[in-house]
């Protein structure tokens, strides 16, 4: 078993008074809480805060964690003989349990969650975990393998690491924000609690070319010049495959062209829409002939394309 | 180890009632009355009633925003230890900050990124 180091968990010395624990909590959740966090690790190091806080903040708990001495941590270590006869009052022997981890050997101490509730129906542990998929998969939808170590309790009320792999179908329809329960396939219930559920956080990889928002989809679509003047007609990708679009005459920049259910497709039913917003391009190497028809147009056109300055100004006054 | 197929359901088409509420977030059904009481978690049809149906938990029905608020609920608590009044609190907050954040993601996607 690898040995935790508690009390750095939580930035204290080994003889932290109760307060400087519960203070060292209450600061430490405020910022790594998986709910109020926007830290990328908070999940992981939350967990470990919760953790140390559970044994510490146990007078017995944090007495039977402080007789396994000081160890660096992550180093291998045993408990010392007769320490689990001192400090729980169901024997077990080391190969009973899986102790693998430390924080299944402080539940089974007297205090424990699953020892006080050793007769008791307990609803196995409901798991968040997070899944990013990529566009292409949301539209079609995807076969994603889960790997996971869960704890269980056995009958005795005992925890075990175990590992469990499911192949999850997420069927189309998914997008950013959105969850799949999976019911059932959390912890496992004891003595007739039901079995905990997974929860999928669905999170959207960012994409070269379309920009989710619920299921609509928007994609940049630069035009030149002259497409955008005289309007034009072509070929927009979509996930559904290349799409026909007519660019209407007189084109303005930052317009949202519509292209109606070419976004992702909605759980029950319908599709989002794929929005093409126009960008001028322009060249940024002009080569002579081509410069010169340019200039022909400079002479030629009166356009003004701030001709409401003036008139704005104007009312400033 | 063997691997297992499994069947997923769109937490966001869930329609519980508060009993089913109660049961998949693990919040006990006397604190989700109180969280109802004060307008923290709402259930489907707002219009269905107040008082004495609302107390009995009658006919009301609970979707996907419920149950996640009910969750978020069941893990303030435990780890921060608040009561009704702070989770209320907190949970209207996060309300507000999800909404945001789905406002922004709309605009993001809406910001043309190959500007030359």
């Amino acid at each position: 078993m690898k040995y935790k180091d508690y009390y750095a968990s939580l930035g204290l010395a080994r003889g932290a008074s109760d307060e400087d624990i519960k203070k060292a909590y209450r600061r430490l959740a405020r910022k790594y809480h998986p709910d109020v966090s926007k830290e990328s690790d908070a999940e992981e190091k939350f967990k470990e805060i919760a953790e140390a806080y559970q044994t510490l903040k146990d007078p017995e708990k944090r007495a039977a964690y402080d007789q396994l001495g000081a160890h660096p941590a992550g180093q291998e270590f045993q408990p010392p003989p007769h320490w689990q006869q001192q400090f729980s009052d169901a024997p077990f022997s080391s190969e009973e349990l899986d102790l693998s981890d430390l924080s299944d050997l402080f539940a089974h101490l007297r205090g424990g969650a699953a020892h006080r509730s050793a007769r008791m129906s307990m609803p196995g542990h409901d798991y968040e975990i997070g899944v990013a998929i990529t566009i292409e998969q949301a539209f079609h939808g995807t076969q994603i393998d889960l790997d996971l170590n869960m704890p269980e309790y056995d009958e005795q009320g005992r925890v075990r690491r175990v590992p469990r792999a499911f192949k999850a179908r997420v069927p189309k329809g998914a997008t950013d924000g959105q969850r799949l329960r999976l019911p059932g396939k959390g912890g496992k219930g004891l003595h007739g609690g039901r079995d905990g559920d997974l929860y999928l956080n669905i999170s959207l990889r960012p994409h070269a070319l379309y920009r989710a928002s619920g299921h609509d989809l928007y994609l940049d679509l630069p035009l030149a010049p002259w497409e955008a003047v005289l309007g034009t007609s072509l070929e927009v990708p979509t996930p559904g495959g290349t799409v026909r679009l007519k660019v209407p005459p007189g084109t303005q920049a930052g317009r949202h062209l519509r292209l109606p259910q070419r976004g992702l497709p909605k759980p029950k039913e319908g599709q989002g829409d794929l929005y093409a917003i126009v960008q001028i391009a322009v060249p940024s190497v002009v080569a002579e002939p081509e410069r010169e028809l340019y200039r022909k147009l400079s002479d030629g056109s009166n356009f003004d394309p701030r001709a409401h300055f003036a008139v704005e100004a104007g009312h400033a006054h | 180890m063997h691997i297992e197929s499994t069947e997923m359901l769109w937490f966001e088409q869930h329609v519980l009632s508060l009993p089913e509420l109660s049961e998949l977030s693990g919040v006990p059904q006397p604190l989700l009355e109180e969280l109802l009481d004060c307008g923290a978690i709402a259930p489907l049809e707002p219009d269905a009633g107040t008082g004495p149906r609302v107390r009995a938990g009658a006919d009301l029905r609970f979707g996907a925003q419920a149950l996640r608020a009910a969750r978020t609920a069941r893990r303030l608590r435990a780890d921060f230890e608040f009561d009704v009044q702070a989770l209320a609190v907190a949970l209207s907050l996060l309300d507000r900050v999800a909404e945001l954040e789905a406002q922004l993601r709309e605009l993001r996607a809406q910001q043309p990124q190959r500007v030359r």
